[in-house]
């Protein structure tokens, strides 16, 4: 099992290039696609979920057309868009079980075991009857990501399911796709970087519509392996560094900033090497292309 | 300056958003017929178009229409910041209450009157549109427009916006903004039901009836030249209303808080879930389930569907609002059902059906438009639309679901109406409750209506993709239809939906008019059916909205399952549509208004020119009729005797077959030898030249067999005639002599149109034709006349005179009926399953004594009123041929016919008596007048006054028949009942006589020149009879009708037979100046020859 994306662009009606020329391959197993926001994540996302039309190019999974033979790939699909909303005055058994017979669950008894099960699955079980309008963050995204798998997809999008969501919750919720059978295309988009070194196993960087970088995070950490330095420094002086050096980051530790930066010999002047890090990478490629790093962070 | 700001930013909001725009030009070409669409169907008379007072009524029934413009507009204004969730964002701002509410407020209220001025502009542009008469028009005025847009719209439209302004603000849902609408509507209605003129004037949010009130004493020149005046009960009206609008707002200021409002929400309607623990689910397998995409699973999805949406609108308290206003508006307005003289009926469950069908269609057409809306952006407006649209659900099952789950909605208001018509039936004491007419009357009359309009709503809808105007567009289709009604666009396969069923009567329930109702419904349901899944293509699935986008992907959106059963529709569209076809054009004529209008025009210009040619009379009839009424056949087989009463020798005989499709002419024939010339045959008119001329005084026999056969059904089913139960036609419709005047077109713009000249109703008194003639198409001075009657075996057949023989024969049976007299050339054929209620009275002419035969035939369960009609023929007989004249037939027969049309009509010894009036009435001792008692005696009044003596066809004609028959009537009913019912009587034709003045297009005549003015011979006509035999005694005025009958009845008053001419109203009014005093000859010239009103005291 195998999606491919060939080429695909989309502009929109108000001139934004939100794909241009994307080839992706996207095996099986649990995939990674970061960027920053407006990257063109979403769109992409949409594309292949079917809810969107492309400009140009093809996207197949396993000889199914996904761009014309919509219908055929909705069956094996389970998506969880970015935002959502939820029918306030229902209970998620109630709104559950409605989606499962909408995805052609029409056994009675088969599709009250699932929704039990997936309840249960995402830990939503003992809420079961509780109106949604009362349903946490957490809750909801967990309760959409039961809803995504109703039909047991082999290709299932999540499209920034944690965005604002607490640590424990986010935990909660990479617990429940952690145990997707490997037999599932899973396509994860994100802006944090943790995600991607926590869950994927093969990982795309995408900016302004265009794919950056490809390949497993583990293999692409090491292609940095040796170059990264970093030093705490005053703040007066970092517009001064930055003219000198490739400031890949800058954060605030105790109220003083530490830049990352990258460098194929050892820079000296109170540089020290570090380990190369997923964010390295992810914001060594965004600088590659984006003049102001602070647009990022 | 705050305030300031926050209405620059409603403005500057409002006026990016396209509804804006599309409210205004809706008005404003709505507007421009309004004039047209608010006095639809009403006679404006001399009051022209423009005046004053018509514009500033039809300012007010437009703004009133539209009142849900003005909810749409204001009830969003704060609402809008809860709809968008940026509500939090807004008031944590330091925005003072005042400046948020007054800038809010203020701004919507510009963007309002911006809106609405396109009522203003579109009436004022609409004065210069090219299909107005002139004649209709004084000079332009804008400051008329202007006036009444100041002094009435205005005002509403304050009230309006302080209203929906603080019930949006206050409440926050949306689906307030749109029901408030119909709760403005119900309180208008309440208005309505006030009796107090004065009170309802004030009251009239409006403004119709303060206008009426406030120049109800002005004449048709003051209507015309006068600005409405705004300085008397108008102002308190509009001060009333305004006053009322600020203290709605002063209370919506002090309740709305901005900090509350938001803690509130949260408060209330968000309660917290508690989170469960985290729990170890690595264990928890999931179990295989088998995913069907087949029509098993889809048809388990059409059922989840349709009942998730139904129960999603029920969840709506804004629905329930909408059933119980409905529940409540009929239980107010059912208070006078099926009212006949002021005299209302029993609330006989199709009165209730009727009521319930016309106050509440109002409501369905609401609940179709908003809620098929609703339904479509259901999942988008709760953020929910990607999922729904990244699943492998068919958008046509999900369309389809929606449909039913309104159609159910539809239904849940229509089993509450249901229930509040028993209620108000057992509040009533009537346990009569016919459930299948409750059932037939919104299942089949009303559903499929709303059915068909659902369809057209989901398609605008999901075409149109945004909710409001989606909304407005289908509320314009809807106005264009009716419009493209009106236009003539009528045939049933091209004029969506077809035509509304017939009427239902007790007697013949909806007869044959549902076969082609059925038909047709179906029909346009499959083209519904097909709108439904184009909708499913075009719907938006997914993030691409724009046309273009939904129009190119559509082509991949149809599934091979899909494409099946589109071709199944299509070909059983088709099917049905041929099969209609046929029916309508192929085995019956289809003729179009317009087509009706040119042969009419045609008849008169090819024939017009034999109109007074002479002929010979018809002196005998005698038929042999079969009806086959459940096929709605009959054949009649026969011969007249005609005779030649002319001073000339007649050699062509004209001859008139009835002018419709089912109506054959067998054969003709005319005794001795006679060529026939058929060149006029396109109009059913022959010459049949006599080679012997016919000699004055000689007799000739005329034979023809006529055939009425039923073939499928008809575009527009107008023949009611002739029905399964419940057959009543008369001579009219068999082979008549010489020219037909009533195949002329009446209305005198059309004839205008055609270049035919002014048509009179009624020739003038010196007309010499005219004055020979006792009725239009009489063809005769007297028959003699037989009958024989073939029926089905369960009916019984009647017609005039003495029923000699009846019998049964090939499971059919057979009456035989003959006149002991001469009798006037107008006889009936009625039959249908008759229950029958017999007595005798007695006559005495001097010595000898002869009983009449009373019957009377009715329907089963129509027995309410048969002892008052039974008395009341006794009571006529009695107070007639003691005052008059002996009567002069052996038998009086008073039979029901359904209720298609409404009237009680004197033939021979016959009076056909409607379903719908009498026989139904409730009448109450205390309150009413007998109508029922006080119609017979009118009726058989006419035994005299028409049967006995007949008046020359010219104007004054009526004076004598129905005037004559007024005052019999009223005098039978002063002697049977007390004074005070005389009184209110009177009082009730008074009523009747100002309304029909009010609406005389032309000068209203005097009693003795009354043409086809019925306010004048029938309710001035009572009046004056009374204020007569008040002034000169009831006995003067009866020795006066005694006299005249005595001289002028057709079989042997002398002066009848010496002037060869029937009397006019100036030989009756001749024999009132001979019994009255020379003191009260002035009196008769006040009552009968002028115009004076004669007020009662």
């Amino acid at each position: 099992m195998e999606l491919i994306i060939d080429n695909l662009s989309k502009t929109y009606s108000n001139g934004v290039k939100a794909l241009q020329d994307v080839s992706l391959e996207i095996p099986t197993g649990m995939f990674g696609l970061l960027g920053p926001n407006g990257a063109g994540k979403s769109t992409l996302m949409r594309t292949i979920a079917t809810l969107q039309e492309a400009d140009k190019g093809t996207i197949s999974l396993d000889g199914i057309d996904a761009l014309k033979q919509k219908n055929e790939v909705r069956q094996i699909l389970g998506y969880l868009p970015q935002q959502f909303g939820l029918y306030p005055r229902m209970s998620a058994e109630v709104l559950l079980n409605h989606f499962a017979v909408l995805k052609g669950i029409s056994n009675k008894k088969e599709r009250k075991e699932l929704v039990k099960a997936l309840l249960y699955k995402t830990n939503l079980y003992e809420v079961r009857k509780q109106n949604l309008s009362g349903y946490s963050g957490g809750m909801k995204q967990r309760f959409g990501i039961a809803q995504a798998l109703l039909n047991n997809p082999k290709l299932l999008i999540v499209d920034e399911p944690t965005a604002g969501l607490d640590p424990l919750e986010r935990n909660r919720f990479y617990n429940v796709l952690s145990e997707l059978g490997e037999n599932t295309i899973v396509i994860l988009s994100t802006h944090i970087v943790e995600d991607v070194k926590e869950l994927c196993t093969n990982m795309a960087i995408i900016n302004q519509g265009q794919v950056l970088l490809k390949g497993n995070p583990r293999e692409i950490i090491d292609g940095l392996e040796g170059k990264v330095y970093q030093k705490t420094i005053a703040k007066l002086e970092l517009e001064n560094y930055k003219s000198n050096y490739q400031v890949i980051s800058e954060r605030l530790f105790h109220g003083k900033p530490i830049i990352h930066i990258l460098s194929d010999t050892n820079p000296g002047n109170g540089f020290s090497p570090i380990d190369a890090d997923l964010e390295d990478v992810y914001f060594s490629q965004i600088f590659g292309i984006a003049a102001n790093p602070k647009s990022i962070v | 300056m705050m305030w300031y700001n926050i209405f620059k930013f409603e403005i500057n909001y409002r006026i990016k958003r396209a509804d804006t725009y599309v409210f205004f030009i809706f008005l404003l070409l709505f507007s421009m017929v309004g004039v047209d669409f608010v006095f639809q169907g009403m006679e404006l008379g001399e009051i022209k178009r423009n005046s004053p007072l018509v514009v500033a009524k039809t300012m007010g029934a437009i703004t009133g229409i539209f009142m849900i413009l003005v909810s749409m507009i204001m009830g969003v204004s704060v609402l809008r910041d809860f709809e968008y969730q940026i509500e939090s964002l807004m008031y944590v701002n330091p925005i003072k209450k005042k400046d948020y509410l007054l800038g809010r407020f203020l701004g919507s209220f510009a963007v309002l009157l911006f809106v609405f001025s396109g009522v203003f502009f579109g009436m004022a542009l609409g004065e210069f549109m090219p299909w107005h008469d002139p004649e209709n028009y004084m000079n332009f005025d804008l400051f008329t427009y202007l006036h009444a847009f100041m002094t009435i719209t205005l005002p509403i439209l304050f009230f309006g916006a302080c209203l929906f302004f603080v019930s949006g603000a206050l409440s926050k849902k949306l689906m307030v903004v749109y029901t408030q609408g119909v709760v403005f509507f119900v309180m208008f209605m309440l208005t309505k039901s006030i009796s107090n003129e004065f009170i309802q004037a004030i009251l009239d949010p409006f403004s119709l009836t303060t206008l009426s009130f406030a120049t109800k004493s002005w004449s048709v020149v003051e209507k015309n030249a006068q600005l409405i005046p705004f300085w008397s009960v108008l102002l308190c009206n509009k001060l009333f209303w305004s006053t009322l609008g600020v203290v709605i707002l002063a209370y919506g200021y002090k309740k709305f808080n901005l900090n509350v409002m938001k803690n509130k929400r949260f408060k209330g309607k968000k309660r917290q879930v508690i989170d469960s623990h985290t729990e170890d689910t690595n264990g928890i397998s999931i179990p295989e389930t088998q995913i069907q995409q087949g029509l098993q699973s889809q048809w388990a999805q059409l059922k989840q569907f349709s009942w998730f949406y139904f129960i999603s609108i029920c969840k709506q308290s804004s629905f329930w609002a909408i059933v119980i206003c409905g529940m409540v508006i009929i239980l107010i307005n059912s208070i006078s059902l099926g009212t006949v003289y002021g005299v209302d009926s029993y609330p006989a469950t199709y009165f209730i059906v009727e009521e319930l069908q016309e106050m509440s269609i109002y409501f369905f057409i609401i609940i179709v438009l908003f809620y098929s809306g609703e339904l479509i952006w259901k999942e988008r407006s709760a953020k929910l639309n990607l999922i729904y649209d990244a699943t492998s659900m068919s958008s046509f099952v999900n369309l389809l679901g929606k449909y039913f789950g309104l159609i159910l909605i539809c239904i849940v208001l229509m089993l509450a109406l249901i229930l509040s018509g028993v209620v108000f039936q057992t509040l009533n004491g009537y346990y009569e409750y016919e459930f299948q007419v409750y059932f037939y009357g919104f299942f089949l009359e009303i559903l499929p209506f709303l059915a068909l309009y659902s369809f057209v709503a989901f398609f605008v809808q999901s075409l149109v993709n945004n909710k409001f105007i989606g909304i407005m567009v289908v509320l314009a289709f809807f106005i264009a239809t009716i419009a493209l009604g009106l236009f003539g666009f009528e045939h049933p396969l091209y004029f969506f939906g077809g035509n509304s069923l017939g009427t239902y009567s007790d007697m013949n329930g909806y007869g044959h008019f549902l076969k082609p109702y059925l038909f047709f419904k179906t029909y346009w349901f499959l083209f519904g059916m097909l709108l439904l899944i184009l909708s499913s293509l075009f719907l938006a699935r997914g993030t691409e909205t724009s046309f273009l986008k939904r129009f190119k992907a559509s082509r991949n959106r149809m599934s091979k399952p899909l494409l099946k059963f589109t071709s199944f529709i299509i070909i059983s569209f088709m099917g049905i549509g041929s099969f209609i076809f046929y029916n309508t054009n192929v085995l019956n004529d289809y003729w179009t208004t317009a087509d009706a209008t040119e042969f009419r025009v045609g008849y008169e210009r090819t024939l017009k020119k034999f109109e007074y040619l002479p002929q010979p009379k018809i002196a005998t009839v005698n038929l042999n009729v079969e009806l086959y009424l459940s096929e709605r056949s009959y054949t009649a087989e026969g011969y007249y005797i005609l005779k030649n009463t002319n001073d000339i020798a007649i050699s062509k005989i004209h001859i008139q077959k009835l002018i419709e499709g089912d109506v054959t002419l067998d054969y003709i024939t005319i005794e001795g030898e006679t060529t026939i010339d058929t060149q006029y045959s396109k109009y059913d008119y022959t010459i049949h030249e006599l080679k012997d001329p016919l000699q004055p005084g000689d007799t000739i026999k005329m034979s023809f067999k006529q055939t009425f056969v039923t073939r499928g059904f008809k575009a527009s089913e107008s023949n009611p005639n002739v029905v399964a139960n419940g057959t009543f036609f008369n001579n009219e419709d068999f082979p008549t002599l010489g020219y037909n005047k009533k195949y002329e077109l009446r209305d005198n713009d059309e004839r205008a149109e055609h270049q035919l000249p002014k048509r009179a109703d009624k020739a003038s008194r010196d007309d010499v034709h005219e004055l020979l003639n006792a009725r239009s198409g009489g063809d005769s001075d007297g028959i003699d006349f037989e009958i024989v009657i073939g029926t089905e075996i369960d009916q019984t057949a009647i017609a005039p005179g003495k029923l000699l023989k009846q019998w049964e024969e090939n499971n059919r049976r057979y009456f035989h009926y003959k006149m002991n007299q001469k009798m006037i050339n107008f006889h009936t054929i009625v039959s249908a399953r008759y229950e029958v209620k017999k007595d005798i009275w007695m006559s005495k002419s001097g010595m000898a004594e002869q009983p009449v035969h009373l019957e009377i035939h009715y329907h089963e369960g129509h027995h309410y009123n048969l002892d008052r009609m039974m008395d009341a023929m006794k009571a006529s007989f009695d107070y007639y041929s003691s005052n008059f004249s002996p009567y002069q037939y052996e038998q009086m027969r008073i039979v029901e016919f359904p209720r298609y049309e409404v009237f009680a009509q004197s033939f021979p010894g016959t009076v056909p008596f409607s379903e719908a009036i009498g026989f139904v009435l409730d009448i109450n001792e205390e309150e009413d007048v007998d109508m029922a008692f006080y119609v017979t005696a009118h009726e058989l009044a006419h035994q005299w006054f028409g049967m006995q003596i007949e008046a020359a066809n010219v104007k004054g004609r009526y004076l004598i028949l129905e005037t004559l028959s007024q005052y019999a009537a009223l005098m039978v009913l002063k002697k049977n009942y007390p004074e005070d019912k005389i009184q209110q009587f009177l009082e009730i034709q008074q009523k009747e006589y100002v309304e029909g003045k009010q609406r005389e297009a032309g000068q209203e005549p005097s009693l003795a020149l009354v043409e086809n003015q019925e306010y004048i011979y029938y309710a001035k006509g009572a009046i004056n009879m009374y204020a007569l035999q008040n002034a000169i005694g009831e006995d003067k005025v009866n020795l006066a009708l005694k006299q005249f009958i005595n001289d002028w009845n057709s079989l042997d008053g002398p002066l009848k037979a010496s002037t060869k001419r029937y009397p006019t109203s100036k030989d009756l009014i001749g024999y009132f100046r001979d019994v009255a005093p020379d003191d009260l000859q002035c009196l008769i010239t006040e009552l009968f020859e002028s115009t004076t009103e004669i007020k009662i005291d």
